[in-house]
């Protein structure tokens, strides 16, 4: 082989692939294309596939044909009660008409900042139009544990009219509404975060903690109430169990008392006589002690003998 | 000799035809080949041929690993997914993805894991509260932490359909997250109500990622860290210390209840026994006092005078022998009463011990 023939069928090769590269392009999955016949779109092509083209005069413009992310720094605005938010939402979108896309927004940045118009002022209008609980809140299910804990609280009575997933249903189809005229269809767009600012977060901080010291003051105070009471079944007790014992003694020693007196009465009504005699020595031996100074005459039954004559009678 | 040069500058001979360079090279390379060159330009065709049929080889023979699908696009069209194995495809105009299906992937919210292990390193530097701080139904704060745990179920869906795969997952579980967390009360959310919440956002997600198409499966959403806010967390902390405080009042004062009431509970016992002792003891000494005056009686019947003056006697002689001073006085005698100081001692006149 000469180098010559090596060097013409190389160039032939090399002209052969450039002329298949500008005839056959191929759509991936990912992609869709318009064709353009000297700056003119002549088709759209949506299937991926292999496809021909008039070499040279014909050209392709590839665009995206997947879900593409939206994303926006986080913005203020205001609710209807006048709460400010900070709120950061994202949407997914996608080329559905990849020809008026291309006569409108061109770029995937051109329509984003479409979408960024469009988008936030959406959100602008219907935060506008809502409460702050409408945002936050997405149903009327009662919020058990804080009313539990704060009874009586007026905190959650609030009522939800709308919720944040109508208010977004609402966003998404306006939304689709305004971008259908650049051949962009919006999936969705959804509020990820809704922050208080700074000012609001310090009251909101402030209302929290004061819920906290609410709650907190009331379990202290109801301990201190429980004490109190438990204090209180004590004394009662006390004095309950100890002027029982005390009724309950004195009965018993009543009743004794009077069987005692029985007693005595039955057998001392036999001989009164007897027993005023026995129960006064009796009363003498006890009285009389060894302090005691006895003076006696001699008139006494006991001394008589000293100085008379005759018998103790 | 007329010399001439030609354009390259070289010496030629008249009468010779100049040769063109392409020709010396020719000749040069011809030369090369059958001389001593040969064995070289064999070797320069094996090499070629080889490096040709390593390409065709490694761009038509693909594996797919035991965790992964082969996803084939002809000239740019899905044809075919491949099952794990040794798997053929036409050179160049396939190309082939090889997601990895059963792979269980992790996105953190709130905090970001430097290294996982026995004793996770966290990052400690970066502030990721953006992501965790949310509002709840009774418009408080949560700063709450979690992670949601995902895996490909479709991997056609999940190469064609969505760009960014894992940002809008990313984005979709904060909005998820937050949606539900919105419904609850802030002591919901840091306490009882986390097992609800994690189930129902990961309902939410699926929901919202199937909507997508995405060709995700949600394996499990986990809270993970629930806290209040930093500039809040000390009043929480004060109520749990509140709950302690409570307790330990309601301890105390049942401390002091039953330091007294099982006491007095005895004492009143006692007081009702001692009162029993008293009626026993008070009526048998009333029976024994009866029966011994009885038996007196019996006898002092039978011998009145005698027994009266015996029993007269018997008390004096007991009560002469006790007392301190006695005097014994004439019953002649008067005003003796002015000797005695009377302070001294008990004066008893004979009168009363005539009864």
């Amino acid at each position: 082989m000469k180098i010559k023939t090596m060097i013409t069928s190389l160039a032939i090769g090399i002209a052969g692939l450039i002329g298949i590269n500008s005839t056959l392009y191929t759509v991936d999955e990912t992609n869709q294309a318009v064709i353009t016949q000297m700056g003119k779109p002549i088709r759209v092509v949506k299937q991926a596939g292999l496809y021909a083209k008039t070499p040279l005069i014909q050209s392709v413009h590839y665009f995206d044909k997947r879900y593409l992310e939206y994303g926006d720094v986080p913005r203020e605005t205001t609710t209807a009660d006048k709460t400010m938010l900070e709120i950061d939402n994202y949407a997914l979108w996608k080329i559905t008409d990849p020809l008026k896309f291309m006569q409108t927004v061109r770029t995937e940045n051109g329509a984003q900042t479409r979408l960024d118009d469009v988008i936030f002022s959406l959100i602008r209008t219907s935060v506008g139009k809502n409460n702050l609980i409408e945002i936050v809140r997405n149903s009327n299910k009662p919020l058990k544990t804080t009313e539990l804990t704060l009874e009586g609280g007026e905190v959650t009575a609030e009522e939800v009219k709308t919720g944040r997933e109508k208010i977004m249903n609402y966003i998404t189809e306006e939304c689709n509404k305004a971008t259908q005229e650049y051949g962009v269809e919006v999936k969705d767009v959804r509020m990820m975060r809704a922050e208080y600012v700074k000012e609001n977060k310090l009251n909101v901080f402030k209302r929290m903690k004061a819920e906290r010291n609410r709650i907190a003051a009331k379990y202290r105070s109801e301990g201190e109430g429980e004490k109190l009471r438990i204090l209180g079944t004590k004394e009662k007790e006390e004095k309950r169990i100890l002027s029982e014992a005390y009724k309950k003694s004195k009965e018993i020693e009543g009743k004794a008392d009077a069987e005692a007196t029985k007693i005595y009465a039955e057998a001392f009504q036999k001989d009164p006589e007897l027993y005023n005699l026995l129960r006064t020595l009796e009363f003498y031996k006890k009285t009389l002690g060894d302090k005691s100074t006895l003076v006696l005459s001699t008139d006494s039954e006991y001394f008589r003998l000293l100085t008379e004559k005759g018998k103790v009678k | 000799m007329s010399k001439t040069y030609n354009r390259f500058g070289n010496e030629s001979h008249q009468g010779e035809k100049p040769k063109s360079m392409l020709d010396q090279l020719d000749e040069g390379f011809e030369g090369w080949k059958s001389g001593g060159g040969k064995t070289a330009w064999k070797w320069c065709k094996r090499v070629v041929y080889g490096l040709a049929g390593i390409v065709l080889l490694t761009s038509s023979v693909y594996i797919v690993g035991p965790d992964e699908e082969g996803v084939i696009r002809r000239f740019g069209k899905y044809d075919r997914t491949t099952k794990s194995g040794l798997q053929f495809k036409l050179p160049f105009v396939e190309k082939l993805d090889k997601p990895k299906v059963t792979e269980v992937k992790k996105e953190e919210f709130g905090f970001r894991t430097l290294k996982p292990g026995k004793v996770s390193k966290y990052d400690e530097r970066g502030d990721y509260t953006k992501e965790s701080l949310m509002l709840t139904g009774d418009k408080a704060m949560v700063d709450l932490e979690f992670i949601v745990q995902y895996k490909i179920k479709d991997a056609k869906d999940c190469l064609f359909n969505v760009r960014d795969v894992r940002g809008t997952l990313r984005d979709v579980s904060e909005a998820a997250m937050r949606q539900v967390v919105g419904d609850k009360g802030i002591d919901d959310a840091l306490t009882t109500g986390k097992i609800e919440v994690q189930e129902e956002v990961q309902k939410h997600l699926q929901e919202i990622l199937d909507y997508y198409k995405t060709g995700l499966h949600v394996v499990t959403v986990r809270l993970q860290d629930v806290d209040p806010p930093q500039e809040v967390k000390d009043a929480f902390i004060d109520v749990n210390n509140a709950k302690q405080n409570k307790a330990e009042s309601v301890n105390n004062a049942w401390e002091a209840y039953n330091n007294v009431i099982p006491k007095v509970t005895g004492e009143a016992e006692q007081r009702i026994k001692e009162a029993e002792a008293y009626a026993v003891k008070r009526v048998n000494e009333a029976k024994g006092d009866a029966n011994k005056f009885l038996a007196v009686w019996e006898e002092y019947k039978k011998a009145k005078d005698v027994t009266e003056k015996r029993i007269k006697l018997e008390a004096m002689e007991e009560i002469l022998q006790k007392v301190d001073k006695m005097y014994i006085i004439d019953s002649k005698e008067q005003g003796l009463l002015k000797l005695f100081d009377l302070n001294k001692g008990q004066i008893v006149s004979d009168k009363e011990v005539r009864k």
